[in-house]
């Protein structure tokens, strides 16, 4: 704006002055650096390296491997599955049951139901805990010898096998998920709520409209741009889940996941450059929401 | 609790690394979370003390201060939690490194020291002569280049623990368990009394490697489960199927809550008496005197027993720890001299009377003085002529840890897949970058 006010009549943007200039390329120009330095260059030295066979120690070792890294994981790995399965199983279950009853509560609460307040904050407690946290709790609840299993009158020796049986843990695991992602969404759409002019719902009740009418038509078209932010981090969210399962199990084993691949194969003893390939193809799982979600920032900035 | 994890820090050690594919570059992250920060130039010697909470401080102090005492060199300790380290090992070593840490003998060795991570010790271990038995020496030594980088202190055998008292109650003599006949009778009794009868707990992947071992050498010898685990040996051939036909015999008679409990979970089952066998390593013992004298009195510790008469009970898994010197140390001769003092008698004598109760290797190690689950610790190892050092040490990184670890898990929850389980294991061997 100082630009239009000093040069009224030059419709040109690029006659800003030297310090403008000198500002706007700093400003600019750091981040981007920074971002391509410990973003983009490690990044492509990542799918570079997932063509190779290296063990991660001297430069020198590197072979070139072509496709095997991929080939390998793809043919003989059934734990890729098994990891693609799991978190396929997680964002379906976000993205259908938690997601939408992080809305519906933010829905109600904004509609000031009674003992509003009391919810919000219940709902919200576990946003503050970080997942690595949460998952501490969880497994002193659930564990042989835990707080559940106490209670349930169960030794060690007779607990119920809770985050080893494969019929259950995954429920269990998602709940436990989702007992944050419900309030984080929650928090976020009632933000957006709060913006929406209280007027358009007054004026579709006059004309007797119904509530799922009103939320049907009203609300959910206006608060498009917060819907597409919510879509965009339920599929990040579900896609890099990593620390709740990795503080539970310490290994990725039992309750594979794409990330807990990346990490068992790139770090640690058993490094080789097939963890390279697992990060490629989860970079590519996630890039598209990525994709999706700065476009919209971006078309929005236009406006 | 000798290897008590520390879950915070260790995830906020792995958390650079732990997202997507900057994880490479941001290997200098990973060990900044655990190398010391003061660095002392000079003539001090740095040691890294590889866990064990106060008891590893007093040690390693003890020891440490005896060689400065000695020597009048000054040594800075400072002690790391034993899975951070292990897993930041090779990052570690390309920083900055403390001159001599306690390792591990084996693959973890042998690998670093190719990749040029770890000081030749060679010299050091002549220097101790006579007091290393052969076989140590053997043990630590590279089989590619024929010289040593790490020099033997320690090891414990792993072996099958019950308590006396539980099995006298089902009418045994605890002293006797040396078929796998005896073995399935005592389980089977065990179990008739309500009680687990083979504690397992394989939440992380690793502990049932133990179990897997001892039954592939006691079915089909030594060299087979050597050559086995370095591709060698097929995991289709007959001989590897027969191995996991003994180990279906196992499943029923675990806690069918295997999949939840780690390592200490057994040991708690053993303490509660709730189970009759348990396969481990004797280094949780020291937990049994810290509830009781009457509990440690009571635990017991047999080799796994005979299943081929053949090979009868000639192999242990007697996992060997040491002293290793990082090449990239400041000062690595002054590491050497820490390294070869940790080995000597008067090193010994010091962690001793730190409080180390440990198994040495070395002929000036004095054993009189120990119990009589001690003393039953060293027969079992003595009842061995090869000594396997655990899959995940006998085996490579790439191997052991993301591919038998799951294979080993699937197994036990389908043990009818098998064959699947063993072909699937070997298309992964094949597919492994050759070293």
């Amino acid at each position: 704006m100082k630009t239009a006010v000093t040069v009224p009549k030059n419709r040109n943007r690029r006659s800003l002055s030297k310090t403008d200039r000198f500002t706007l390329s700093a400003f600019v120009g750091i981040p981007s650096l920074l971002q391509i330095i410990l973003l983009w260059v490690p990044a492509v030295v990542t799918v570079i390296l997932s063509f190779t066979y290296w063990n991660g120690i001297n430069i020198k070792d590197i072979h070139w491997a072509g496709i095997q890294n991929y080939k390998n994981i793809f043919f003989n790995n059934p734990i890729f599955y098994q990891a693609l399965k799991n978190n396929g199983i997680w964002l379906a279950f976000f993205l259908f049951i938690a997601t939408p009853l992080g809305v519906l509560l933010a829905y109600q609460i904004d509609r000031g139901i009674k003992g509003h307040a009391f919810y919000e904050s219940i709902y919200y407690l576990p946003v503050v805990l970080s997942l690595a946290v949460i998952g501490i709790i969880w497994n002193f609840m659930f564990q042989p010898g835990g707080f559940v299993q106490g209670i349930m009158g169960r030794d060690l020796a007779h607990a119920l096998s809770i985050w080893g049986n494969p019929s259950i843990n995954t429920w269990v695991i998602l709940g436990v998920a989702s007992w944050r992602h419900i309030g984080y969404i929650m928090l976020l759409y009632l933000s957006g709520l709060k913006s929406v002019d209280p007027a358009l719902k007054e004026a579709a009740a006059i004309d007797g409209a119904t509530e799922w009418q009103i939320f049907r038509k009203i609300i959910l078209p206006t608060m498009q741009p917060v819907n597409i932010i919510i879509l965009v981090i339920t599929l990040i969210e579900s896609l890099r889940a990593f620390d709740l399962v990795y503080i539970i199990y310490g290994s990725p084993t039992v309750f594979p996941l794409l990330n807990l691949l990346v990490f068992q194969n790139f770090a640690g003893q058993g490094i080789s450059m097939k963890g390279a390939a697992y990060a490629v193809i989860l970079l590519l799982l996630c890039i598209i929401p990525i994709i999706t979600y700065l476009r919209v920032v971006f078309k929005e900035d236009l406006k | 609790m000798s290897e008590e994890k520390n879950v915070v820090s260790r995830r906020t050690v792995l958390k650079g690394a732990a997202i997507g594919g900057a994880g490479l570059a941001a290997g200098g992250v990973l060990s900044a979370g655990t190398a010391s920060s003061a660095r002392a130039a000079g003539a001090d010697i740095h040691w890294t003390t590889r866990g064990g909470g106060a008891s590893g401080d007093a040690i390693a102090k003890s020891v440490n201060d005896a060689f400065t005492a000695k020597t009048g060199t000054k040594v800075i300790a400072q002690q790391v939690n034993s899975d951070d380290f292990q897993n930041n090992f090779v990052q570690i070593m390309q920083g900055s490194p403390d001159d001599a840490f306690g390792w591990m003998a084996g693959w973890r060795t042998n690998a670093r020291a190719d990749a040029g991570l770890l000081a030749d010790v060679s010299a050091q271990i002549k220097a101790l002569g006579s007091s290393l038995p052969a076989s140590a020496v053997q043990a630590a030594t590279n089989p590619k280049d024929k010289k040593q980088y790490i020099i033997p202190t320690t090891y414990y055998p792993w072996g099958l623990h019950y308590r006396k008292s539980m099995v006298k109650k089902i009418g045994m003599n605890p002293e006797k368990i040396q078929h796998w006949d005896d073995l399935i009778k005592m389980m089977t009794l065990t179990k008739k009394n309500g009680l687990v009868a083979y504690a397992m707990g394989d939440k992380q992947g690793w502990e049932a490697m133990g179990t897997f071992d001892i039954l592939n050498a006691r079915v089909n010898g030594y060299q087979y489960h050597i050559d086995l685990l370095n591709g060698r040996a097929k995991w289709t051939d007959a001989k590897t199927k027969e191995t996991f036909k003994y180990f279906a015999q196992l499943i029923p008679f675990m806690n069918p809550n295997f999949m939840d409990i780690d390592w200490d979970g057994c040991r708690d089952l053993l303490l509660q008496k709730m189970c009759g066998a348990m396969m481990m390593g004797s280094w949780f013992a020291n937990d049994f005197k810290a509830k009781s004298q009457a509990d440690y009195n009571d635990l017991w510790v047999v080799p796994f027993p005979e299943i081929n008469k053949k090979f009868g009970i000639d192999t242990i898994d007697a996992p060997l720890d040491g002293v290793s010197v990082a090449k990239n140390g400041k000062n690595v001769e002054g590491g050497k001299a820490l390294a070869q003092f940790w080995g000597s008698k008067e090193g010994i004598n010091a962690a001793i009377a730190g409080g180390d109760t440990s198994i040495y290797v070395s002929k000036d190690f004095d054993t009189s003085g120990y119990d009589a689950f001690g003393k039953q610790k060293l027969a079992v190892l003595g009842s061995a002529k090869n000594i396997m050092f655990f899959a995940d040490r006998d085996s490579r990184g790439d191997f052991a840890g993301p591919i038998l670890g799951p294979a080993l898990q699937n197994f036990m929850k389908n043990p009818k897949n098998v064959n699947k389980i063993l072909e699937n294991t070997q298309a992964q061997w094949d597919a492994l970058p050759k070293q």
